[in-house]
């Protein structure tokens, strides 16, 4: 294809002889005196302002001679006037002109005339080239103008841009802020509904403990009074293997209850004053019996720079020292067994101390040393059937003595012994706190009455076995089976002390003694009471329950009970609370003051 | 006969414009989209990323330093520039396929000088930012496309009716096919969310009607156009249409802007091939 030209496009729409008009017109406007005449390529004949008469031979010889000279060639016009033609290329075209120039003016080529002409010439082919000039310059002006457009525009979409990712940074922010805020919120919830089952395990495990406490409680109360009967020899070991099951399977209970409590975080130590030596003393004196039968001496010995009086859980000293205590009883053969609470350093006004029990029995291999302290495990898979036990002791007092703000550990050697120890703080009590029972039972000793104590138990195998035990330690028990029965008592009856089971039907041992503290403080109902009008001081009332956690005890005393005692019975702590809350004085005979 | 809705159903149940070239039209169009938009999109299509690169790095725009990351090219070519890549590269494998009556590889040579005179007269002539009309010319005639590969046939009668001088192309086309192929392309572009001048441009860029602003998008189409066919650079070969007298007036007045437009479009047109179709 051939490179379209302007005129091949827009011939149509424009004359094309107009760029030879627009020429001839410059032309004339340069040379105001002469007679112009235009010839086109193709033949056409444009005529100036100023016309010039040409015959048409005279004109086509000329454009000839023109085409084919370099250079002016002359001619005469029909007026007989001089007139030059030369071609120009460029338009092209021919173009012939008539001024008034001297006939004897020099037309050769290279003379001042020809190339003033010339020049002439020239310059009009400029002044139309440079309307082209003029036109291009233009475009290009406009289109640096289009170029600095989009130079500023993109300058402003790169603010924008700038502009919307600032808004949406803002925006992702707002969202991770909210998006935290909802996931806290669900955490939270999460937390809550975990601790609601948390709770509901605990509340399952209190129950279960209750559950199997009751029982219990008949078991060995009833197996303890069998052995106080009269039997043979035979009857009487199997009961002692009865009291001895019975008392194991009680203690496992409790460890896993224990146990339990502590993996829930439910554990949470007393801060009380107690005495330590007596703790240890106990502890030291719980063993004395066995190790005389083994042959084993039993040893304590607590450093004198240790206070005699400190704040802590007494029972929970007391049970993991027990259990180290206990432990080593089992692996000791022979030998002795030392309970030991040495002084080791001051720190932060407390007294840090180091409670070991030392054993010289069989040891522990040290490759086994980490694994005792495991749950349900022993030195080896042996021992356990061997020396008894769950192997949940050490676990327990592991996590006991963490709580104490200490870490339990051993040393050890085969056929040599083993030590277990744990450093802790030790706090000494403030003088001017007296233990709460203490108080409790100095004031209890100065108000004399009777001996008759009212069983409020609504289980018939507890309500006898409670019965028998009471009896025994020389008080009258009268019996009731609930809350309300036990009021009714209370109506018509004068009693010293009361023992009521928590968990009862109809109304249970908390709403009764709530009952019981709403009648003692109202004069006009208290006159209905027999059982209590006549009493200078609140009614002794003591619960008693299978559950055995601290919670329980608690809300024992939040009713407004004054003493808390756990199922199954024990004896020699029966004896205790009721020494404790009963007047010295009391007993059968003395009941009747007349 | 099927009306120019029954035709364009048929053909977008059969063919699209590629997912990228409507994606980057629409993010044209939104003023909330951002570079990083694009190149979401752009980075998809790895013969596109390719020709962005190429475009930026090329003396036209004279960058000192070499770009080779997306989100830069855009920044460089602008969003405009961007959406008339991917329309290029979009459209080109349509115009496939060659015979007597109907070529549209022709076609596609008839639409990329439409567009590159179109940007040039915009430019150069009326000092507008020449993308819009651009990509008015490349894809003016996609009604043509979208009309052979449906009703090839009666296309090929309307073509062999307008070359014989038997009316104009739209007369042709309404009397063998039932619809024309301004109205299809209006419709089909329509669809893809294309500035309304540019539609419209394309709507009435065989329209005979008085002219109201010659610097339009529609005007410089048809000016566009008019040269093109006279190139012979035609879209079906047959009788070129005459110009409106308005425009006609137009390159009366402006004769030395055209002559350089003319003299430069050669020049124009080897950039273009170089920006656009150079080969790996």
């Amino acid at each position: 294809m051939t490179e379209p030209t302007f005129d091949s496009i827009f011939d149509d729409l424009i004359d094309v002889n107009e760029e030879l008009q627009s020429f001839l017109a410059i032309l004339e406007a340069l040379l105001p005196e002469a007679s112009i005449l235009l010839v086109s390529e193709a033949g056409t004949v444009l005529d100036g302002a100023r016309p010039l008469a040409l015959v048409q031979p005279v004109r086509e010889r000329l454009v000839q001679e023109a085409k084919a000279a370099d250079g002016f060639v002359a001619g005469k016009s029909d007026s007989g006037a001089r007139c030059h033609a030369v071609y120009l290329a460029k338009l092209p075209a021919v173009v012939i002109i008539s001024c008034a120039a001297a006939p004897e003016d020099d037309w050769r080529p290279g003379s001042a005339l020809t190339t003033l002409l010339q020049n002439t010439i020239d310059l009009a082919l400029h002044r139309q080239e440079r309307e082209m000039l003029v036109a291009d310059h233009e475009q290009s002006v406009r289109q640096i103008n289009i170029l600095q457009q989009q130079h500023g525009k993109l300058i402003e979409d790169n603010y924008r841009q700038y502009r919307l990712n600032q808004d949406r940074e803002k925006e992702y922010a707002r969202k991770l802020e909210s998006e935290i805020t909802k996931q806290t919120a669900e955490l939270r919830e999460a937390n809550v509904r975990l601790e609601e089952i948390s709770q509901l395990k605990s509340d399952f495990l209190a129950n279960m403990s209750h559950e199997l406490r009751t029982p219990m409680n008949a078991i060995i109360g009833f197996s303890e009074l069998l052995s106080e009967t009269p039997l043979a020899e035979e009857q009487l070991d199997y009961t002692r293997t009865i009291s001895q099951s019975a008392a194991s399977l009680l203690s496992l209970i409790n460890d896993i209850l224990d146990l339990a409590k502590i993996e829930a975080g439910k554990l949470e130590l007393e801060r009380l004053p107690f005495d330590l030596a007596e703790v240890v003393d106990n502890v030291a004196a719980m063993f004395k019996i066995p190790a005389r039968e083994k042959g084993v001496v039993v040893a304590c010995k607590i450093d004198n720079r240790i206070p005699k009086r400190i704040m802590g859980d007494s029972n929970r000293l007391r049970q993991v020292l027990i259990n180290l205590a206990g432990n080593a009883m089992k692996f000791t053969e022979q030998g002795g067994i030392d309970i030991l609470v040495d002084y080791e350093r001051e720190a932060a006004g407390q007294i840090v101390s180091r409670f070991s029990v030392r054993d010289s029995g069989i040891g522990i291999p040290a490759d086994r040393v980490e694994a005792i302290f495991e749950k349900f495990t022993q030195a080896d898979g042996s021992t356990t059937r061997k020396y008894g036990g769950t192997g949940l002791g050490l676990a327990i007092c592991l996590q006991l003595v963490e709580l104490m703000g200490g870490r339990l550990a051993v040393e050890s050697e085969v056929g040599k012994g083993s030590t277990f120890y744990f450093v802790i703080p030790l706090e000494e009590a403030p003088a001017e706190i007296i233990s709460l029972k203490e108080h409790k039972a100095a004031g209890r000793e100065k108000a004399a009455s009777g001996g008759r104590i009212l069983l409020v138990e609504d289980n018939a195998v507890n309500q006898r076995l409670a019965s028998i035990l009471i009896t025994r330690e020389g008080y009258e028990v009268e019996v009731a089976s609930d809350g309300a029965e036990a009021l009714e008592h209370l109506r018509h009856q004068v009693f010293d002390l009361v023992f009521m089971d928590v968990q009862m039907p109809n109304m249970d041992g908390m709403e009764a003694t709530r009952k019981i503290r709403e009648i003692e403080a109202d004069p006009a109902l208290r006159q209905d009471y027999v059982g209590l009008r006549t009493l200078k001081e609140p009614l002794a009332i003591v619960g008693l329950t299978a559950h055995a956690r601290k919670e329980d005890e608690t809300a024992c005393y939040d009713s407004g009970m004054n003493g808390f005692l756990t199922k199954p019975i024990i004896k020699a702590k029966l004896a205790m609370v009721l020494s404790e809350m009963m007047p010295r004085i009391s007993c059968l005979e003395n009941k009747d003051p007349s | 006969m099927p009306s120019a809705k029954e035709i364009l159903r048929k053909f977008t149940e059969l063919k699209t414009l590629p997912h990228v070239a409507i994606k980057v039209t629409q993010l044209v169009n939104d003023d909330r989209s951002t570079m990083q938009d694009f190149e979401e999109i752009i980075k998809l299509d790895p013969v596109l990323v390719t020709r962005l690169l190429r475009l930026v790095n090329s003396p036209y725009f004279g960058l000192s330093q070499k770009v080779e990351s997306i989100s830069k090219a855009v920044v460089f070519a602008g969003m405009k520039q961007l959406r008339n890549l991917v329309a290029v590269e979009g459209l080109r494998g349509m115009f496939k396929g060659d015979d007597a009556d109907f070529s549209a590889q022709k076609l596609w040579l008839h639409s990329a000088t439409v567009a590159i005179l179109a940007g040039m007269i915009a430019k150069r002539i009326f000092g507008k930012d020449g993308e819009d009309v651009f990509l008015a010319g490349i894809i003016h005639d996609i009604g043509l496309i979208v009309e052979n590969q449906m009703v090839g046939e009666q296309l090929r009668e309307a073509c062999k009716a307008f070359r014989d001088g038997k009316g104009t192309l739209i007369e042709c086309e309404r009397n063998a096919i039932g619809a024309d192929h301004s109205e299809v392309g209006y419709l089909l572009t329509q669809a893809w969310g294309l500035p309304q001048e540019v539609l419209s441009a394309i709507k009435s860029h065989h329209l005979v009607k008085p002219v109201k602003d010659v610097s339009g998008t529609g005007s410089i189409l048809q000016l566009a156009e008019f040269m093109a066919g006279k190139m012979k650079y035609w879209a079906i070969p047959g009788p070129t249409e005459q110009l409106p007298p308005e425009l006609t007036e137009h390159v009366k007045e402006r004769v030395a802007d055209y002559k350089i437009i003319i003299r430069d479009l050669p020049g124009e047109m080897a950039k273009a091939k170089e920006l656009y179709e150079a080969s790996e």
